[in-house]
């Protein structure tokens, strides 16, 4: 309906990304402060997400595109508050807005174990200890080094670069046909219905792609779980030793802190 | 483009309005309860007197709730000068947002039988998001979301009470989630499944309530419950004799009052989830049946025996508050990491040894003495753990002070503990 005004996608793209990385550099904190470069800077990074909103693909429904739409909105502007805020407990914040966006989106998309994932383990965990040391540690105000950002116009063009890239291959790789089709089950299991006549062993097994593909199945725990402690089984036992290492290292840390012959303090002997 | 709502948006729709609704009610009339225990306990009446308005008639106090819920309202909304404007005015919301977020996962009773006349021609559950694959997870987030208003609230108050009660809290929170989660691993792992209702099936066909099944983790869970929820003896993010209310004691009105209603949902969540994760749901013997709901009389007693597990439970909670001393901060950490955390690890290995070796248990002995067996052992374990963790940690449980450090060396160990 509003196409026929509009110039071509590639043309749009172009003009988004130039405006996320002119918006980027007027936003980042660079020492001098201007209200006419945050107000300049806003006004591009509107406009950048209108040019992206655009050349995106529409999904299905209206309800799940609105949802989709507010909930990934509130990841980008969120992203992009955490690296302009002012005050490092302000970014924190934002960061945690845009892991709640991001775990959105998954949900949106039907990948809930990931989504509540997100939230338990960064905003729940990684982010609380991370609030507790600034606020610790900064009750005095900032340093000025961390008042400013290194190297604004650099990191900006190349954020805003590679974000036009990603975009360009995501919607490339999206518009083939071939590749990235959610089956739908109904559709999945009309043909296996179809093919009962002929090959039942095919037949199962369109409906056994149909299921793992589906991201609304109903086990998909379960599933994920077998995947992982089936396929991945090697991944996940190292990662726990990792982990296992990594705790022990920092209590062998902790335990030599000022005392080189590895016992604990006696006031923490005492405590303990 | 069909822009009415669907049958089950309608349907979600009525269900949210009922569930914050009555929450809220029952928040209010809790508060009420609450007071009326301290009362008795402390051996006196207790508020008994506000009835309906402008009549003498009293109704042993019953309008109290709206009483106290208008004066705290009308109250000026006062702002300190020295705060954080933003983030002292999103803390309140965004705790009450996540306490109320919670429930679209825990189930309020079993479900409805069919209504062909307004087009629900299956069984309705009810529970606000039935296609969530992991309700216990989603709990579990948004429980831990809920720090965030803590801290953000202490931190903006700028003030040294709020902020030393916004640290206590979120070291208390983040400690306390470990032995919380590995309570709620024991019974995932029963069940087989992270949704909430399955894990009441679960136990309603078996007839076996977890709390007899997993008694180790019950009391683990049980102990994380009330630390989590920063009720006494675990309130010391508030601790009005220390902190004069900790992280809200900048706050006044209509904040506040968000504030205490979402303290009051952590409690009814935590009460929520002992009952639905150890003490069988809707589930009582001989009474709910354990199929499907078929008629209204029985989703209306699944509803009425989950409904009275949990004030049973929150009774519990309130009588709890007048029985016990606040901890100190070193006792509350060591008792979450050297106490409840091995007991939880043993748990979950027991409760796996056992859901492992059930097939071969049965082939050997037989259904009945299997059954027996599974409940008999992890008792055995209850108790061999327990005095285990009492002769192992004795300075986790002892009421001694530390007498080795001055003051300041407390404050660092209280800081870095």
């Amino acid at each position: 309906m509003i196409a026929v005004a509009l110039p071509s996608p590639g043309v749009i793209l172009a003009g988004a990304v130039t405006a996320a990385a002119a918006s980027l550099w007027l936003l980042l904190p660079r020492g001098a402060e201007s209200r006419v470069a945050r107000w300049l800077g806003s006004l591009l990074g509107a406009a950048a997400l209108a040019g992206f909103v655009l050349t995106g693909r529409r999904l299905g429904g209206l309800g799940e595109e609105a949802v989709f739409l507010i909930v990934s909105l509130v990841a980008v502007i969120s992203g992009a508050a955490t690296i302009v805020s002012r005050s490092p407990v302000y970014s924190a914040i934002w960061f945690a807005l845009a892991l709640a966006g991001v775990s959105g989106v998954l949900l949106v998309l039907g990948a809930q174990f990931l989504g509540v994932a997100t939230i338990v383990v960064y905003a729940g965990a990684i982010l609380v200890m991370f609030l507790f040391v600034l606020m610790l540690a900064q009750p005095a105000g900032l340093a000025p080094y961390d008042r400013v950002s290194n190297e604004p116009l650099l990191s900006a063009l190349a954020g805003a670069t590679l974000l036009g890239l990603l975009t360009l291959s995501i919607g490339r790789l999206s518009a083939d046909p071939s590749c990235c089709q959610m089956p739908s089950k109904a559709a999945a299991m009309a043909a296996g219905s179809a093919g009962k006549s002929g090959d039942d062993v095919q037949a199962g097994d369109a409906i056994d792609t149909a299921i793992a593909t589906d991201p609304l199945a109903a086990d998909q725990v379960a599933r994920l779980g077998g995947e992982l402690f089936g396929r991945h089984l090697l991944a996940v036992e190292a990662a726990g030793v990792l982990l296992l290492v990594a705790l022990v290292g920092s209590i062998a840390v902790v335990s030599r802190h000022g005392d080189p012959s590895g016992e604990l303090a006696p006031a923490r002997r005492a405590a303990s | 483009m069909n822009l009415l709502p669907s049958l089950p948006t309608i349907v979600a729709l009525v269900k949210i309005g009922l569930l914050i609704g009555g929450l809220m009610t029952a928040a209010a009339y809790l508060v009420l309860v609450e007071r009326w225990m301290a009362a008795w306990v402390q051996d006196r009446k207790g508020p008994n007197r506000v009835g309906i308005p402008l009549t003498k008639v009293r109704l042993f106090g019953l309008g109290q709730p709206l009483a106290d819920g208008l004066k705290i309202i009308l109250k000026e909304d006062f702002t300190p000068k020295h705060v954080d404007k933003v983030l002292y005015t999103a803390a309140p919301l965004v705790i009450l947002a996540a306490s109320l977020a919670i429930f679209a996962a825990i189930p309020f009773g079993s479900s409805l039988p069919p209504i062909p006349a307004l087009g629900l021609t299956g069984e309705e559950p009810l529970l606000v998001a039935p296609g969530l694959d992991v309700g216990v997870l989603w709990v579990f987030a948004l429980s831990s979301i809920a720090v965030y208003g803590v801290l953000l609230g202490g931190w903006a108050s700028n003030n040294k009470y709020g902020f030393l009660g916004g640290l206590r809290s979120s070291a208390q929170l983040v400690a306390y989630e470990i032995p919380l989660g590995l309570g709620l691993l024991g019974v995932v792992l029963a069940a087989g499944s992270l949704k909430l209702d399955t894990i009441m099936n679960a136990q309603a066909s078996t007839g076996v309530w977890y709390a007899f099944a997993q008694p180790l983790g019950f009391l683990v869970f049980l102990v994380a419950a009330f630390a989590e929820a920063a009720r006494l003896p675990f309130d010391l993010p508030e601790a009005e004799q220390e902190l004069v209310g900790g992280y809200h004691t900048e706050y006044s009105g209509i904040k506040l009052l968000l504030f205490l209603v979402a303290e009051f949902l952590h409690m009814v969540t935590a009460a929520f989830l002992i009952v639905i994760m150890f003490l069988g749901g809707w589930h009582l013997w001989g009474v709910t049946g354990s199929g499907p709901v078929e008629t209204w009389t029985v989703a209306l007693l699944r509803f009425g025996v989950l409904s009275a597990k949990i004030l049973g439970v929150i009774l519990f909670f309130m009588l709890v508050r007048w029985s016990w001393p606040r901890f100190r901060f070193d006792q509350l950490m060591n008792l979450a990491w050297k106490v409840m955390l091995p007991l939880g690890l043993v748990n979950l290995v027991a409760v796996a040894a056992i859901e492992e070796f059930r097939p071969q248990l049965v082939a050997a002995v037989g259904e009945g003495t299997a059954k027996a067996a599974a409940i008999a052992i992890p008792w055995v374990v209850f108790f061999v753990g327990w005095i285990a963790a009492g002769m192992l940690t004795p300075s986790g449980t002892d009421n001694t002070p530390i007498r080795t450090h001055g003051p300041l060396d407390i404050e660092h160990e209280l800081v870095e503990v």
